[in-house]
């Protein structure tokens, strides 16, 4: 191995010498160009190769005695072999001493053969590339040398030479331009992008100012509203204000309340209405009809007749409980009892047709219905109370029942002393069966089971109980006698209160105590009537008369 | 109960806060022109004057009128923390004999605007209107067609969200991320808190513009 390793230099140092001196392109190695006769000379490679070839017998020599100590099994003679590779080792530096003096600049040399190295150095050393490296070269050759491969060399070389240059000036002047534009965009400087620019305080100030002056009229209305000498309306409305204002607003005439009222008017545009100056100032002398007290009964008579009149006129005017605290005379009774039928007329047209064959009934009862007039039956009476009963209860919340109840309570002991008779129980059983039906639409079933439990109990407990309620001065044990004796101890409810009272004074007659006054006073006065007409066991007996009594006992009543 | 904020902004970047909340709406703009009346009551209803505004919609074909009374703010240590005032609103419909049905209460006019602008109604976890206008007055009594601008170079912009008193918050943070959407532009506060206009306004509103350059709605 050794042996070879060092007999390949000898040899490749022949090989490079011819081919690195020249261009040998594609030229095979006979056709490599000689070296200069005085290098050849100098470097006098006969004798170099002899004195390879003389050391590499020498080296041969050296191995076979090796061999044979190996194979003898014997130690060789020491001192004589250090004594041979000694002569070995100087005469191969001698070789390389001389071919180093000469071709330093083309001849290589392993410098350093080891064990390891000296397989590779024959490849490393030969000038030949590796087979691929050689076709990539080839390649690279061939497209370095399109088209000008068959010219002259200097040729080739001046082409080669241009395309060298123009290479160059394209890469100074893309970098001149990265140059230029680094500093065009201030890349080339650390610097950051420049600030926000900040309002002059002038600007901001002013903006302020407008902004405060905006905030101000939207917010507030400031510096929006007109000194009152500029408030005059101007004779060009826009459209959406010609309609609105075009009539004036503050001449309307509201005083006659009555006649606003039985107009129904929703007119405060412009019917009836002056067209004057300016009404944005005065509109403190516009009223409005409806905002007036309900009229009195009396001087309202006309009105009922409208049917456009609201249901619940008297409800929550202030004077409706005052008329129920007067006690008016029984010419103004009579009237208003005329008046409460109309209306109960008027308000029969707006109950729910589920009541409507009743209400036709009453209509039909009803101008016979007159205190004066006390030839009806009493079942007709009863009818009518018991219609009025329904409208009553159906019109009026639980609140207004009870304080109609509290301010009734007082008046009806006035009118229960004299009138509560021992008919009562049979007037209760009576027209109890009949209100049945009507009273358990509406009142809890309380006051049915005391409807049962007074058709069930005796009427002489009935009526003994009623006679010492009549003497009572409150109006609610003795509706609690009334429940006890039913069985209910309960009638904290509104409704039961009223339904009670219907008991109450309906144990005499069971037309509605609820509701309007003056319903309340017609039922009255048709309480008396019946009390009048039903005699103790009679149930209904029209008793004509008895009639001239009526208002004698009316008078009675109403002391 | 209403939740509110106001700002303002400069009538040049107007056009970029429109390009911005038609993005964030989807659904076109809506004209507004409303002429505003604000009466006062008189004596007779009582010591303390209340205010009542009637806003006659002037954009559509009909005029329609509108009640509307402000109250009072909801006060109170948590409501000083938020960015946005939450009031008490009532309105209502009316017919347009409202004017003169005041009248006859015994309210005076105490002032009278009209707003011109446009307005978006967005969905963004509350129901919530953003109208921007520029202000009105008239130097005639009630002169819609003469009026002038108070402000020529500023226009108002009103954030409004209904609510209820048990889900204000929730009304009170949406709008408040609204408004930050709305933050390179304007600036928004509770009503009567002066902000003053954003310094990035015109850069933002230079890149809305830019964005949208190209694009015709």
């Amino acid at each position: 191995m050794e042996m070879g390793g060092g007999a390949a230099p000898p040899q490749g140092q022949q090989q490079p010498p011819p081919g690195a001196a020249a261009e040998a392109a594609a030229a095979p190695r006979p056709a490599a160009e000689r070296l200069n006769a005085a290098v050849v000379q100098q470097l006098n490679l006969e004798s170099v190769k002899t004195r390879a070839l003389g050391l590499d017998k020498a080296i041969s020599r050296i191995l076979g005695d090796f061999d044979a100590y190996a194979r003898a099994n014997s130690s060789p003679k020491w001192q004589d072999v250090i004594g041979q590779f000694s002569m070995v080792s100087m005469e191969l530096f001698n070789i390389v001493e001389d071919i180093k003096k000469v071709s330093k600049a083309f001849a290589v040399y392993p410098r350093n053969v080891s064990a390891e190295n000296a397989a590779i150095l024959p490849v490393m050393l030969s000038s030949k590339l590796l087979p691929e490296m050689e076709a990539e070269d080839n390649t690279k050759r061939e497209q370095l040398l399109y088209g000008i491969t068959n010219l002259p060399i200097h040729t080739q070389i001046e082409k080669l030479k241009a395309r060298i240059d123009m290479i160059g000036s394209a890469c100074e002047a893309a970098e001149k331009v990265i140059a230029d534009c680094r500093k065009a965009y201030g890349l080339a400087s650390r610097q950051g992008p420049s600030l926000v620019p900040t309002l002059d305080k002038v600007q901001a100030a002013k903006i302020q100012e407008q902004e405060n002056l905006l905030r101000a009229a939207v917010n507030f209305g400031e510096g929006l509203r007109m000194p009152g000498d500029q408030r005059q309306l101007p004779s060009s409305l826009p459209s959406h204000l010609v309609d609105v204002l075009s009539f004036g607003d503050n001449t309307q005439n509201f005083g006659d309340n009555s006649g606003v009222y039985s107009k129904n008017t929703p007119a405060f545009t412009s019917n009836a209405v002056n067209n004057q100056g300016t009404p944005i100032q005065a509109p403190g002398a516009q009223q409005i009809g409806r905002s007036a007290p309900s009229p009195s009964g009396v001087s309202g008579t006309g009105n009922f007749d409208n049917a456009s009149t609201p249901p619940m006129p008297y409800a929550n005017s202030p004077r409706s409980s005052t008329n129920m605290m007067n006690t008016p005379s029984p010419q103004q009774q009579l009237q208003q009892q005329l008046q409460q039928q109309q209306q109960q007329r008027q308000k029969m047209m707006q109950v729910p047709s589920q009541h409507q064959q009743q209400l036709h009934s009453q209509q039909q009862l009803r101008p016979s219905s007159t205190p004066g007039v006390l030839g009806q039956s009493t079942m007709s009476q009863l009818h009518d109370l018991q219609g009025q009963a329904q409208q009553k209860l159906q019109q009026l919340p639980g609140q207004h029942q009870m304080q109609y109840s509290q301010s009734l309570s007082q008046h009806f002991q006035n009118r229960q002393m004299q009138s509560m008779q021992q008919n009562m129980a049979q007037n209760q059983l009576n027209q109890g069966s009949q209100l049945r039906s009507h009273l358990s639409q509406f009142t809890g079933a309380g006051n049915n089971a005391l409807l049962n439990a007074a058709q069930a109990s005796p009427n002489s407990q009935m009526i003994s109980n009623i006679s010492t309620a009549m003497q009572s001065q409150s109006f609610l044990p003795r509706m609690q006698q009334f429940g006890l004796n039913g069985g209910h101890p309960q009638r904290n409810h509104a409704s039961q209160m009223l339904n009670d009272q219907m008991f109450g004074m309906g144990a005499s007659n069971p037309s509605s105590m609820v509701g309007m006054q003056q319903q309340q006073q017609s039922v009255f006065g048709n309480m008396q009537t019946n009390v009048q007409n039903l005699q103790p066991g009679m149930v209904t007996l029209p008793n004509p008369t008895q009639n001239p009594n009526f208002p004698q006992q009316r008078q009675q009543n109403q002391q | 109960m209403e939740c509110v904020v106001q700002g303002i902004i400069e009538t040049q970047h107007v056009e970029a806060l429109e390009t911005l909340l038609q993005g964030l709406c989807g659904a076109p703009k809506e004209r507004v022109r409303v002429h505003e009346l604000c009466l006062k009551s008189g004596p007779n209803l009582g010591v303390v004057p209340s205010e009542v505004r009637l806003l006659c919609d002037l954009a559509l074909p009909t005029p329609t009128w509108t009640v509307r009374h402000v109250g009072g703010a909801v006060r109170g240590a948590a409501a000083e923390q938020i960015c946005v005032q939450v009031r008490q609103v009532t309105e209502s419909k009316a017919s347009n004999n409202v004017l003169r049905f005041f009248y006859a209460l015994g309210y005076k006019l105490d002032h009278e605007l009209l707003k011109v602008g446009f307005a978006f109604r967005l969905q963004r976890g509350a129901q919530i209107t953003v109208t921007v206008t520029s202000a009105y007055k008239m130097p005639k009594l009630h002169s819609t067609d003469e009026a002038v601008l108070i402000t020529p170079s500023i226009q108002l912009v009103e954030i409004t969200a209904p609510a209820a008193a048990d889900n204000y918050n929730e009304v009170v943070s949406a709008v408040t991320s609204l408004c930050e959407h709305l933050a390179p532009l304007l600036h928004l506060s509770k009503p009567g808190v002066s902000t003053g206009i954003v310094p990035t306004a015109a850069a933002a509103a230079a890149s809305l513009m830019l964005n949208s350059g190209g694009k015709t709605l």
